[in-house]
């Protein structure tokens, strides 16, 4: 059965999934400012200034796995994909997905940091393989982390400008020569040269 | 033609080349060996199309491509132990060949020397210093730890292979090889019998001393990309390779006639059946082959031991073995 | 003469002197034969025991969340094939099970067995691979050609319905591709498996269980298998989660976390399996742990082939695939451990943003607390026994 999309959402508008209890009881241990539960992922947002905090309260409570750490680049103009449906709030989202492995719970917190200078507190101390993933949105995104203990490049060498995962990154391979496969048929290749020797290449 | 033969000069050549030619012939026969019996082991065919049938050409081939291949010497290398090295091994390999008896007497033997067993023993340890020369000589870490792996498992394995020589030669009251076949037949049984732990002890010392799995430390592929033969290439490798093959020929020989009765046919100490001398080597080749067989399948079974639980294994457990059965023998041989 | 005071003062500075040894900084890949691809390694050895390692990444970065953005929904599905190249098709689970969320498209049931039947197939073929390259990197060699003969003959099931070995590209938004060659009756009904293709899978089956015998016969109780394995790379719990560790290397630490029978991804409610868990969380623990999946999944497979349900193997889904606006982050359990996407949509057609968590990127980041102070030899015993694919870290 094919859903209508428009439909979709605002069902999901009207009738946003009631929390589950707990849920709501990692809510109000990490201080969240709103939360929402859908599609079997639990948000929780939390300020950008108490991201340390509301990591290690989250922690406390149980949620010792640790799952990843990213961003999202929210933009208006993209450089490379689709432009969002609306307009966005200019900002970069950081996401920790944290688990209990007992209550078989992933939560996901979420915060917003401003595009120029962004800045988050490390959680590295708090998980020790968070640092992979810091460093990883480090080069990706710019976002600089505060108590890390290297914010090397992970990927990238050393020299590399820019970048890669914001959205004002262009692919530039691309830029300069078209993915084939973005048209389905390819155009018809130009008349055949006739044959015979050329004339015009000096050499022949 | 009497005495032509009973020239010295003209025996001497004609032994040496005899032993010149059979070592690479050995070695063929064994890599062959070793190819095919671990392809039938781990449900795969093995060479198959060189030579048109079971592929038995197949180390032929591959000796030719060696020998064609670039012969590399790294820049940092130092260029004449780099040279070397290669040759020495396989020297130490042929030059065991000089004691070893196929027959009776002195016509089947290059030198039989009274002391052969002393001197297969100190030869062997030669190759080591080719090996270790090798990782020296490369200017690299993998070969280096290599060369020095391999020197750590000489020093460690030697002494119980000493240790449980030891043992027979207190049966056999003599330390030629000759002797001690004979001293088997003449006590009606091969001394793998009363010596079962001290053959046990030399069989892992000599795996041990071919670097073979699962002692082969100094390669370790997957640890050291191949140690001491990382930077060889072309007919250098090739003679590592051989070496490898001739030492396990070698080996088996030495314990074939310390152990298995050598070149007296098999029973033949308990029936006391004599056979003319001439059926000695198809014989020794019996029992040898019989021991390869046996190492080629150790090295297919098992993974391989780490460097410190290698020496572990020698100091503490196979030397006091070797000394304990040195013990008893001489105790017994009063005794009795 | 001298006296005392400075016969002292000579023999503490001997000692000092005998007792001081360098550093020796080892470089080990990304060339070297058992790395598994091109993983780099500088570590600090003092003698043979290693103080700080140090890996370095990157050589297989290839930027597919970057190139997911310019991508639509079904030509990213082609992409994560390669994320993890020993077991492409159960990569692809967690990305159309989060696109189909978001559609609220409901997957007909036959699609979903046949999902389950695969990735459970594809778990056996990554798992068999491991039982053969973590003996090889302790010098065995046999079990490798054991594990890679029964190997051949899943893997040649699973091309006969998806029509590849590594990268079967088989899964359709709303349900999974018809079989190849099938025509336009076949597309609706129920003829998508090729003929023959339960027997097979049986048969194919049942020589996995009987590889894993063998497999376990030739190593179990080898007495150098067992000295270089047990007790070696002892990975504790609490440090496992820290680091986001998922997969057999979790479970071989004691936790018994296996998405499998948490999640509804695929109807694995419907099957009897149990989840095997170590106790030391060793190196043995982790090849054991892998080794009694082996036979769960083969298990699985058998009783999911008699419950393939008769029925259409795709939704309806429009020709041109627009995910509405949302987000959501679906994980599944592959062979290396948690895979998850956290896909979010702007109604486009392909992707705003994708994270693609995988499993080996968390696995290896713990590689430098786990391999100080072991020493050189076990390097291979304790990075081995991690079971991590290059193309899964860097992705």
């Amino acid at each position: 059965m094919s859903t209508n999309p428009p439909e979709t959402e605002e069902a999901s508008e009207d009738a946003a999934t009631p929390l589950s209890a707990y849920v709501e009881r990692i809510a109000a241990a990490v201080g969240a400012t709103s939360a929402s539960q859908e599609l079997d992922t639990a948000k929780l947002r939390v300020e950008s200034s108490d991201w340390y905090g509301a990591v290690e309260a989250a922690r406390a409570e149980g949620l010792t796995m640790f799952e990843f750490i990213s961003a999202i680049d929210w933009a208006n103009d993209v450089a490379v994909g689709d432009e969002p449906e609306d307009e966005v709030e200019e900002r970069y989202e950081m996401l920790c997905a944290l688990t209990d492995v007992d209550q078989r719970q992933t939560i996901i917190l979420s915060t917003d940091l401003p595009k120029e200078g962004a800045t988050i507190a490390s959680v590295e101390p708090l998980f020790p393989g968070a640092q992979w993933h810091e460093r990883e949105s480090h080069e990706m995104f710019g976002i600089a982390f505060d108590g890390i203990s290297s914010d090397a490049n992970l990927y990238l060498p050393d020299e590399f400008e820019g970048y890669p995962l914001r959205k004002s990154f262009a692919l530039l391979s691309r830029e300069v020569k078209p993915w084939p496969g973005d048209v389905d048929v390819e155009d018809m290749p130009e008349k055949p040269a006739p044959t015979g020797p050329s004339t015009e290449n000096p050499g022949a | 033609m009497e005495s032509l033969l009973e020239n010295f000069w003209i025996v001497l050549v004609l032994k040496l080349l005899t032993v010149a030619l059979l070592v690479p012939v050995a070695g063929l026969i064994i890599g062959y060996a070793e190819l095919k019996i671990s392809a039938h082991m781990q449900a795969r065919v093995g060479p198959y199309f060189a030579g048109g049938r079971y592929g038995w050409a197949q180390l032929i081939a591959d000796g030719v491509k060696f020998f064609q291949k670039e012969d590399i010497i790294p820049a940092e290398a130092d260029r004449p132990v780099f040279k070397y090295a290669p040759i020495l091994v396989l020297i130490s390999a042929v030059s065991l060949f000089v004691v070893i008896p196929f027959g009776p007497g002195d016509a089947l033997v290059v030198r039989n020397l009274d002391l052969g067993i002393f001197f297969a023993l100190a030869i062997s340890s030669v190759g080591t210093i080719g090996v270790l020369m090798a990782g020296w000589s490369s200017a690299n870490k993998y070969s280096l730890i290599g060369g020095l792996r391999a020197a750590g498992q000489l020093i460690a394995y030697e002494l119980p292979m000493v240790l449980s020589v030891i043992g027979v030669v207190i049966l056999a009251e003599t330390m030629s090889l000759n002797g001690i076949v004979e001293a088997q037949i003449e006590w009606g049984m091969p001394f793998v019998i009363p010596q079962a732990v001290a053959f046990v002890v030399f069989f892992i010392a000599a795996l041990a001393e071919m670097s073979r799995i699962p002692f082969d430390m100094p390669i370790a592929e997957s640890e050291l990309t191949t140690g001491y033969l990382t930077e060889y290439t072309g007919f250098r490798f090739l003679f590592f390779f051989l070496g490898e093959f001739a030492n396990m020929f070698t080996f088996a020989a030495i314990a074939a006639t310390l152990f298995l009765g050598g070149y007296a046919p098999a029973g033949a100490e308990v029936f006391g059946i004599t056979i003319p001398g001439l059926t000695g080597p198809i014989w020794l080749s019996l029992k040898i082959g019989v021991l390869v067989f046996v190492m080629i399948w150790t090295r297919w079974t098992w993974p391989r031991l780490r460097e410190d639980q290698l020496q572990t294994f020698a100091w503490k457990w196979l030397v006091p073995i070797g000394l304990a059965n040195i013990v008893v023998t001489a105790v017994m041989k009063v005794l009795f | 003469m001298l006296d005392a005071q400075a016969m002292a003062q000579i023999s503490e500075t001997s000692v000092a002197v005998e007792l001081e040894t360098s550093d020796m900084t080892l470089n080990i890949g990304p060339q070297h034969p058992s790395t598994h691809g091109v993983l780099r390694l500088v570590a600090k050895v003092d003698g043979e025991v290693i103080t700080d390692v140090r890996p370095i990444l990157g050589y297989m970065h290839r930027g597919y969340e970057k190139i997911s953005e310019v991508r639509t929904y079904p030509q990213v599905i082609a992409l994560i094939n390669r994320i993890d190249w020993t077991s492409g098709y159960a990569n692809e689970i967690p990305f159309v099970v989060a696109a189909e969320r978001l559609m609220g498209i409901e997957v007909p049931e036959r699609a979903q067995w046949i999902r389950l039947i695969l990735t459970e197939m594809t778990r056996i073929s990554a798992h068999l691979l491991f039982m053969g390259s973590f003996p090889l990197e302790l010098g065995a060699t046999t079990p490798l050609m054991f594990a890679l003969r029964d190997r051949e003959r899943v893997l040649d099931v699973l091309e006969s319905v998806t029509g590849g070995r590594f990268h079967p590209n088989f899964n359709r938004i709303g349900g999974i591709k018809p079989a190849a060659g099938a025509g336009k009756e076949q597309k609706k009904l129920t003829q998508d498996l090729p003929a023959g293709f339960f027997t097979e899978t049986e048969a194919a089956m049942d020589g996995v269980i009987a590889s894993t015998d063998q497999l376990e016969k030739l190593l179990r109780k080898n007495e150098i298998f067992v000295a270089r394995t047990k007790g070696i790379g002892v990975l504790p719990p609490e440090v496992a989660l820290s680091y986001g560790v998922t997969g057999p290397n979790l479970r071989a630490s004691g936790v018994p976390y296996d998405l499998r029978n948490e999640t509804d991804y695929l109807p694995y409610d419907q099957v009897d399996f149990e989840i095997p868990v170590g106790t030391e969380g060793d190196s043995f623990d982790r090849w054991w742990v892998r080794l009694a999946e082996i036979r769960q999944s083969a298990n699985i497979v058998k009783q999911a082939i008699q419950k393939v349900p008769s029925g259409p193997l795709q939704a309806k889904v429009p020709k041109i695939i627009k995910v509405p606006k949302g987000e959501t982050y679906v994980r599944a359990e592959v062979p290396k451990g948690v895979m998850g996407y956290y896909l979010v949509s702007e109604g486009g057609q392909g992707p705003y943003r994708v994270k693609i968590r995988t499993a080996s990127f968390s696995n290896l980041s713990m590689l430098p607390w786990i391999l100080e102070g072991v020493i050189v030899p076990d390097l291979l015993a304790v990075m081995g026994s991690l079971d991590f694919v290059l193309g899964d870290v860097d992705r």
